[in-house]
């Protein structure tokens, strides 16, 4: 494979994409909403600037922890334009901590009223992350000292990784018009429908009186599941003054107070002999939350047989915003912990870390790939950990995942008009990776018709309800709802044409946007709207029925391998290749899915080598709270991303938003211990630490 | 940010006298405006009005050679003309070099020499208005305490700040010099633009507020180059960054100008590494490593920077074998 020596692209490849080429639904459909997109057309819930409008704005706590000792409320309302300061505390327990809110008509009104404010707040003591509470674990139990002592080897180490913000592109806030007895909430949001649950009071209106909309949504990655503190402060300004109000927040109070995947602090002690085989042993690991969460490391994941292990998680708490869901919450930290420690074991015992997983798995789809992403990423040419002298060193590694498939209510409906169109309804939200698109495949599938016929409304709360895009449950339970709606539009369609052409309507059918019957093609599609309907058709499915109906179930399965090289002089590391081969139920839509496989990848490489959120150990401010020091992963270190699907003849779709980011950091810390021979326990692994670890290893 | 007037002024007189004039608070110029706008959304700068010279004209050719080969470009040149200019690329690779490792594609299409030269430090505390540190006034540095990652190894104190500029040290192993207007004078040396913190704590350079880069001008240095070392090779500030420009003869440097970026408050000359470069052979890369090596001597590291001393005597190595294989390619 000459493809490995050759210079990290700017553009995505399209090599290998062909193992995935007719393997799916539908193999060729870009994304609808592209070029609306690209152009600026699409607009966003951020892009809603309604007439006479308010603006809000927060004001927030600067520090870690901090007295608020005087705020000039009078002077910012005495500033032009400003109408009103609410307090609501004088302490503050981290940075970006709501103390209150401003309002004005304008946003420089609203920024010249911030200013006057002039609050002084005095820094209190901090603490800023897990050591300042935890030094170390708990003794090892009796039972698990006697089982390591058993054992041929036994590994005592510990795994760090770090605080990562959400940083979606669009930032978290609502746009409300308030009409009096009715609302309507213009949202960032990754549910519809939960975005006005218990936002009744903050509007004073019931909640069937407000309606959601949120046509394009920038990224949410967990953070955006319900209505946050934005919308329910934009709800009540908007219902005391009867204007509409905009609150959309600043992209640094977007890293501070919007959620973040919490930082964890694993112990592992382990014993194991000298074949590979894991007797078990302890695993305590901390989860740094912020002011709140659990902060969960889902390790053992239960992928590999890692022998009798005793378990204990406790959530630590200081001074940093609190935690919230974050793509796979947990689990990748787990597959660092997980995957690193087997690459440690197979270092000290010598058994190469494919055969040890080979060995260890529990599940025939994780061997199967394992064995197919080792022939793709050239496995066999892979140097002993170690063993490399020179100033590039290239590294393996391999890295797993698994994720659940979430049932959740959905409802959808497709209506077909005389004229032709087709309008496929879901009240469900894109939050950027394909939910319109699938949809309108799906539906142009079950029709038999081009795509072309087929729009989408979504995103809003009076269509169909759906579930939140989380715990990747979009795609694998609306789209049987539509393609159960879709049919039932067809069948009511047929039925309706065959009273007009005096047939049975099972024996007509549409396959390419024509009427047939057996191999006789009676008229076009369009020609049968026409002939056939009157007021539009409305079909109508949902999930339960559209499941058992379409089948699927199962959970999704993936493996990556990682191909990278490390420049040892000044710690650099550049990922060459990642192969990610992924068991996700059958592909609705090729393009979508592997985009949703490369954009969950590129997230893992961007967590395994770059984003922190660094908080000042004495003022417990956050430092880099933008796009410039906060660092995100950018287009010259994007490497070949190579998403395999591994269908195996399955049916229904399985979950995939979350699935393929939780592999990555793993793979990646083992492909770096296998170029430099040590292992670096700690994300993001930069440079100052790869240069640290070497360091040590030659001393 | 606050409110501001714009003016476009069509000479560099009406710049000056409008930065003189009493009629605006704070008044300050615009070019590109990048960390201008980066200024005024932090609010850490309130200016009643923004005087823009971006516009002001240069010559119709912002990169030229004069007849007897002096090198010029324009204050107004952007990253990207600089970065893609044939004249630097075969007169001066080093600056060439310099412009393109800055920023992202779409930075340098705006951003100009002068401002890359005159941009304000990037500092996480210096950047926030919560941190009252000493260049806005205050009485503390909070770096050496505090996360210091991306701080100064070099001439730090009071103020711990490392220079942003990737041009600064490029034209400093040029010995360019900076043409200036507004103040009477007509140009200092590269070497003088600068002044450490100790020299001054509002203030990177030693301009006046009201006076104005025209242009640089330099001779040739074909056997010259720099190299910076990223974190991250997509829009990231470096870690550590290195101009060389060597006078090679006969296989042999005769001479060599070494300057540093990113690891001190100034681009920071090493002068021991120049001279111990000097009559090395540019294939005995034993010597040159050690020679190089030099460039760790005497840093100060913080307590999380250490690493950057490690970095630099790479990234200059890798600089001289830059500019040493230039000259391989180099016809004669």
């Amino acid at each position: 494979m000459s493809m490995r020596d050759e210079h990290i692209p700017t553009v995505m490849p399209t090599t290998n994409r062909s193992a995935n080429i007719g393997a799916t639904l539908n193999d060729d459909t870009s994304r609808l909403e592209a070029i609306a997109k690209v152009t600026g057309a699409a607009r966003f819930s951020r892009d809603v600037y309604l007439p006479n409008s308010l603006f809000v704005s927060f004001i927030r706590c600067p520090y870690g922890a901090a007295k608020l000792e005087s705020i000039d409320t009078e002077a910012a309302t005495a500033v032009q334009g400003v109408l009103d300061v609410q307090m609501s505390r004088k302490r503050g327990q981290y940075h970006g901590q709501p103390a209150g809110y401003l309002v004005a008509d304008s946003p420089s009104a609203m920024w010249r009223g911030l200013r006057a404010l002039n609050a002084q707040w005095k820094p209190q003591p901090v603490k800023t992350g897990i050591t300042d509470e935890i030094s170390g674990p708990p003794p090892v139990p009796p039972s698990v000292q006697s089982l390591l002592d058993e054992a041929e080897n036994t590994l005592d180490t510990v795994y760090t990784t770090q605080v990562q913000t959400h940083a979606s592109a669009e930032t978290h806030g609502s746009v409300v018009d308030h009409h009096g007895d009715t609302a309507i909430l213009y949202t960032s949001t990754q549910g519809t429908f939960a975005a006005r649950d218990g936002m009744e009071e903050a509007f004073g209106i019931p909640l069937s009186a407000i309606e959601v909309r949120c046509e394009h949504v920038g990224g949410g990655f967990g953070s955006k599941l319900r209505a946050g503190k934005e919308s329910l402060i934009a709800a009540r300004v908007s219902a005391k003054y009867k204007r509409p109000v905009y609150l959309f927040v600043s992209r640094a109070e977007d890293h501070l107070d919007t959620g973040n995947r919490p930082s964890s602090r694993t112990y592992v002690n382990i014993g194991f002999n000298s074949d590979g085989t894991i007797l078990g042993g302890r695993m305590q690991s901390y989860g740094g939350v912020g002011v709140g969460g659990n902060g969960g490391v889902h390790v053992p994941s239960g992928r590999y047989s890692l022998g009798e292990l005793a378990r204990d998680h406790t959530p630590v708490r200081f001074n940093g915003g609190a935690e919230r869901p974050f793509r796979a919450p947990g689990a990748p930290q787990g597959a660092f912990v997980e995957e690193l420690m087997l690459d440690e074991i197979a270092a000290i015992t010598g058994v190469n870390p494919l055969d040890l997983r080979l060995a260890r798995t529990t599940h025939d789809d994780f061997r199967e790939m394992f064995t197919l992403g080792a022939e793709h990423i050239g496995w066999s040419s892979r140097a002993a950990t170690g063993s490399q002298k020179g100033t590039i060193r290239r590294g393996f590694g391999i890295g797993s995942g698994s994720w659940e498939r979430y049932p959740a209510r959905a409802e959808a409906e497709v209506v077909i008009n005389r004229d032709g169109s087709v309008e496929a309804r879901t009240g469900t939200q894109d939050i950027g990776t394909g939910n319109r698109t699938v949809m309108a495949v799906v539906t142009a599938d079950r029709l038999g018709i081009p795509l072309r016929n087929v729009s989408v409304r979504l995103g809003n709360s009076t269509l169909p309800i759906g579930p939140a895009s989380g715990g990747s449950m979009t795609v694998h339970n609306v789209a049987p709802a539509m393609m159960q709606a879709a049919d039932d539009a067809k069948n009511q369609l047929l039925a309706l044409l065959a009273d007009r052409l005096d047939a049975a309507s099972q024996d007509l059918d549409i396959v390419s946007g024509e009427i047939r019957r057996g191999d006789e093609t009676l008229m076009t599609w369009s020609q049968a709207c026409v002939k056939a309907v009157g007021q539009p058709i409305v079909g109508r499915g949902n999930r339960t029925q559209g499941v058992a109906r379409y089948g699927g179930a199962g959970h999704s399965r993936g493996v990556q391998f990682v191909e990278l090289a490390v420049d040892v002089e000044t710690g650099i590391v550049r990922v060459k290749r990642i192969v990610a081969i992924q068991v996700c139920g059958r592909v609705m839509c090729r393009k979508t899915a592997e985009n949703q496989v490369m954009g969950a990848v590129t997230q893992g490489i961007s967590y395994a080598l770059f984003e922190d959120r660094i908080l000042d150990h004495n003022l417990g401010s956050m430092v880099n709270p933008n796009l410039d020091m906060y660092k995100i992963i950018g287009t010259a270190d994007i490497p070949h991303i190579e998403p395999i699907f591994y269908t195996k003849g399955q049916t229904g779709p399985r979950s995939l938003g979350e699935p393929p980011t939780i592999p990555t950091a793993g793979a990646i810390a083992c492909a770096v211990y296998n170029a430099i021979g040590v292992p670096v326990r700690d994300l993001p692994i930069t440079p100052d630490k790869i240069l640290a670890a070497l360091e040590g290893d030659a001393a | 940010m606050n409110r501001f007037a714009v003016a476009q002024v069509e000479s560099p007189d009406q710049a000056v006298e409008l930065m003189e004039s009493k009629r605006f608070v704070s008044p300050v110029y615009k070019a590109g405006g990048l960390d201008l706008l980066d200024h005024l959304k932090e609010g850490l700068i309130e200016p009643g009005l923004l005087v823009d010279i971006r516009t002001l004209a240069g010559c119709a050719d912002p990169i030229h050679q004069a007849e007897d080969g002096t090198l010029r470009i324009s204050a107004n040149a952007t990253l990207a003309d600089i970065a893609r200019s044939p004249l630097m690329h075969e007169h001066a690779p080093v600056i060439a070099q310099a412009a393109h490792s800055a920023a992202s594609p779409q930075i340098r299409n705006v951003a100009t020499i002068a401002g890359n030269l005159l941009q304000r430090p990037r500092c996480w505390y210096y950047r926030q208005q919560q941190f009252d540190c000493l260049k806005k006034g205050g009485h503390q540095c909070f770096a050496p305490d505090g996360e210091n990652k991306y701080h100064a190894v070099f001439g730090g104190g009071p103020c711990h700040m490392i220079h942003p500029s990737s041009l600064a040290p490029a034209l400093s192993v040029c010995n360019a010099h900076i043409h200036v207007t507004g103040s009477g004078r007509e140009s200092i040396p590269i070497t003088e633009l600068f002044h450490a913190p100790d020299q001054g704590l509002r203030s990177e350079h030693n301009l006046s507020p009201v006076e104005i880069i025209t242009h640089i001008t330099f001779d040739p240095v074909p056997h010259s180059a720099f190299c910076a070392v990223h974190e991250k090779q997509a829009f990231d500030w470096p870690l550590a960054m290195a101009a060389a420009a060597l006078v090679i003869e006969s296989g042999t440097i005769r001479s060599a100008r070494i300057c540093a970026g990113a690891v001190a408050p100034i681009p920071w000359p090493l002068p021991k590494v120049e001279d111990a470069l000097r009559d090395l052979r540019i294939d005995d890369d034993g010597e040159l490593d050690k020679a190089c090596s030099l460039a760790a001597d005497r840093g100060e590291p913080l307590s999380q920077n250490a690493y950057k001393l490690k970095l630099l005597p790479v990234a200059i190595r890798r600089a001289v074998q830059r500019a040493i294989a230039r000259n391989a390619e180099a016809p004669q």
